[in-house]
């Protein structure tokens, strides 16, 4: 059987998170939010023992990658 | 069971289709628009968009960029349903809602048929192969595929047309908040109160609670609806509202002011939080107008067809063909979203089987929003739809003009009701308030009024008019960067650091300049005696239909390239169709005798009253440069649009005749480790 990194965990199944994280998780993406849960559970699964961004750091990072360039948006 | 579902789909959507045939000259429902549009959708999504997924495209099980560069940040795989609502809240914005309501001027049926259509076999087509292109580049943008795929000069076009259609879009935008201001004190305090909550929210995301979006969200929508019912009271107040009531002037130079400010401040301060705010509002409203649709089910009032497709519509110039596949550009097909679709959706895709959901199935929604303002702006009393979208000019400046005029267009309305319309939604007047933004108020006042309440008419006029002010004000701030950054990519070729973006007095000189440009064109939209939407909203759907055509060439390029010249024919008839659109609108913006029509023959016919003595000297020669500079850009765009069709074509026929391998610049098979 194939693995299917996506159904266990990582950041699209996350059955871990409970239901209201999920849906929190979907939220911000939807909105074009930093999902800092997401990004931790991330670092966890595919580069464990790397040093994490604090969540303050999370978000500057990733505020200045999704607009900093000019967002790309429509009429 | 699964056939006899489609079987049942297309027989509802053929059943709506044909209510809307029969019933000419009968009022009808706007229910039946919305379930034609909806059948016509999923019939082309369920056949058409897998037809191109697996016939042209050839999408297969191979991995995605997500999958492959995965990198918990902008390369990162998304589950289909959210990257569907995050790809259509980066494409949907005032476009579709503005566009459909100012071509209500032609009645309701032109424009429904080209939104549906024009999505199904065009917008939807462009939006998924440019999204089909960029996956398998590992999220290449637009330009670059330009460039690759077609040649650097075709990239460098690209690159012209896409500042181009950023400043004649910042400055219509502008110009439609400007006329849904102006003279409105409970609109500019509402208004006015986005910037300091939005300010609030970026420092408790930064300093004193970092990270915590959704929780300053939330807070920064409930003082939205207070500033909302605030907004009331200053009205009302004799000693407020006098602070808050400007003309159209005032307001454009605050509009120019804000822009400049917003883009040269840190994206966490301003900009970031107005766009949670301005996303949380725009999902939550089209929703909230889809329930209430639903529910009211409102008669459209609106003639099927009105006099008006022979050109002399009070709203813009122009005959039923070209001018309603230019004044619709979004919500049936938008260049714009070409950028969207070559930005942050391709690094987020999850399996390659997501792609039509989101591609296809993004634009679908765009469409339906735009069937919504249709249905809201037809579902308008005619004359009260003409009485707010036509130009004081023509109306005059009184109800009891503005009724005589709507009677003579064949319309009727009283001055006591234009008078009463006014006073409910909480404003001193509403005529001549063009732009599309308040009449959809209106519209939508009516239906969520119907759906939820009656006695909010005033409190939903305002939210409406909030909601489409906040995401455009936000649009001003991205985009005057975005152009920033262009302009600073240009002037690195003048003096080297003039193209470092860390350089504060290079930041500050490309945003006054950039602003400056669209600012140039929205005083001129101001001060025109037309209304501006007249001539300012042309050259937006010309230019963006300009970019649709640049996505369309690239995408033909890719699939010609692919070997499936076959196939080609999906992105050559929406190509086809908008050059014959753009071409000849643009000519008779240019060249067109009448002078509401052409710019050339407005300047003529302003130097003859000029000449004749019945004009102000410094106005008239203002007026008449302001015609050749239009002129001159509608020239521009048709230039552009020639040589990169030339180009393309070139590159085409040298694949076919076997004189240049075809081959595509794809990233390399990789097998997915996702079921497919």
């Amino acid at each position: 059987m194939r693995t299917e990194p996506g159904r266990q965990g990582g950041r699209t199944g996350r059955p871990e998170a409970g239901r209201w994280g999920r849906f929190l998780s979907g939220f911000k993406r939807i909105v074009g939010m930093p999902d800092y849960p997401g990004y931790l559970e991330h670092m966890a699964e595919r580069h464990p023992g790397c040093a994490v961004l604090s969540e303050r750091e999370f978000f500057e990072a990733q505020v200045n990658a999704r607009y900093g360039n000019g967002a790309s948006r429509c009429c | 069971m699964n056939r006899i579902l489609w079987v049942l789909v297309s027989l509802v959507g053929a059943a709506a289709w044909g209510v809307i045939a029969l019933n000419r000259g009968e009022t009808i429902s706007a229910a039946w628009l919305v379930l034609a549009a909806v059948g016509t959708y999923l019939v082309g999504y369920r056949f058409y968009s897998r037809f191109l997924a697996n016939r042209v495209f050839g999408l297969d099980g191979r991995a995605t960029p997500a999958e492959r560069l995965n990198n918990g940040r902008d390369y990162c795989p998304t589950t289909r349903w959210v990257l569907f609502g995050h790809h259509f809240a980066a494409i949907a914005g005032a476009g579709p809602l503005v566009g459909p309501v100012l071509a209500a001027q032609f009645g309701w049926l032109p424009g429904t048929i080209w939104i549906v259509f024009g999505v199904v076999l065009g917008g939807a087509v462009q939006d998924f192969v440019i999204l089909f292109g960029s996956m398998r580049r590992d999220g290449k943008s637009l330009g670059q595929m330009a460039k690759d795929e077609i040649g650097p000069i075709t990239g460098l076009f690209a690159m012209i047309a896409i500042l181009a259609i950023m400043i004649i879009l910042l400055a219509v935008l502008a110009l439609v908040v400007t006329n849904a201001l102006k003279d409105s004190p409970w609109g500019i305090f509402s208004i006015l109160c986005t910037i300091p909550i939005a300010l609030g929210m970026g420092l408790w995301m930064r300093i004193i609670r970092p990270g915590k979006t959704i929780e300053a969200t939330v807070v920064g929508v409930i003082l939205l609806v207070v500033a909302l019912v605030g907004g009331r009271y200053v009205a009302l107040s004799p000693t407020l509202a006098p602070l808050f009531t400007h003309g159209g002037l005032t307001i454009a130079w605050g509009l120019m002011i804000y822009g400049f400010i917003a883009s040269v401040l840190p994206v966490w301060l301003l900009l970031a939080p107005r766009d949670y705010l301005s996303t949380f509002m725009k999902i939550g409203t089209i929703v909230l107008l889809a329930v209430g649709i639903l529910i009211v089910r409102p008669p459209l009032q609106m003639p099927a067809l009105t006099r008006f497709i022979d050109g002399t519509g009070p709203v813009f110039a122009g005959k039923l063909f070209p001018f309603a596949f230019i004044t619709i550009a979004c919500g049936a097909i938008s260049g714009f979203h070409a950028l969207v679709s070559s930005g942050t959706t391709p690094k987020m895709i999850r399996r390659e089987s997501d792609a039509p959901l989101i591609g296809y199935g993004g634009m679908l929604t765009e469409s339906f929003v735009a069937i919504m303002a249709l249905c809201a702006a037809c579902a308008l009393d005619p004359g009260v739809y003409f009485s707010i979208n036509a130009p004081l000019g023509a109306l005059g400046g009184t109800v009891v003009s503005a009724a005589e005029q709507i009677r003579q267009w064949g319309f009727t309305v009283t001055p006591e009701q234009l008078t009463a319309l006014a006073r409910s939604v909480g404003e001193a007047s509403l005529l001549g308030r063009v732009g599309g933004a308040p009449s959809l108020a209106v519209g939508m006042a009516h239906i969520f009024s119907g759906a939820f309440g009656a006695s909010l008419m005033g409190l939903w006029y305002h939210f409406a008019i909030m909601f489409e002010a906040l995401f455009i004000l936000t649009t001003l701030d991205a985009g005057t960067r975005v152009g920033r950054f262009m302009l600073q990519e240009f002037l690195a070729h003048v003096w080297a650091p003039l193209g470092r973006t860390s350089w504060y007095p290079s930041n500050l000189l490309a945003s006054g300049l950039v602003t400056a440009a669209w600012g140039y064109f929205l005083v001129q939209g101001v001060l025109d005696p037309l209304g501006g939407i007249n001539s300012l909203w042309p050259l937006f759907g010309i230019s963006n239909q300009l970019l649709a055509a640049v996505a369309l060439c690239v995408g033909t390029t890719l699939i010609i390239k692919a070997g499936k010249v076959r196939y080609a024919w999906v992105t050559l008839l929406p190509l086809a169709w908008l050059l014959a659109v753009t071409l000849t609108a643009g000519w008779q913006k240019i060249f067109a005798a009448d002078p509401r029509l052409g710019f050339l023959a407005h300047a003529r016919a302003t130097a003859g009253r000029l000449a004749e003595g019945n004009l102000d000297p410094a106005i008239g020669a203002r007026l008449i440069w302001n015609d050749r500079v239009d002129a001159a850009l509608a020239g521009i765009f048709m230039v552009v649009v020639v040589a990169l069709v030339i180009a393309s074509v070139r590159e085409w026929l040298l694949v076919i005749q076997g004189r240049k391998p075809a081959t595509v610049k794809e990233t390399p098979f990789v097998e997915s480790a996702y079921a497919n």
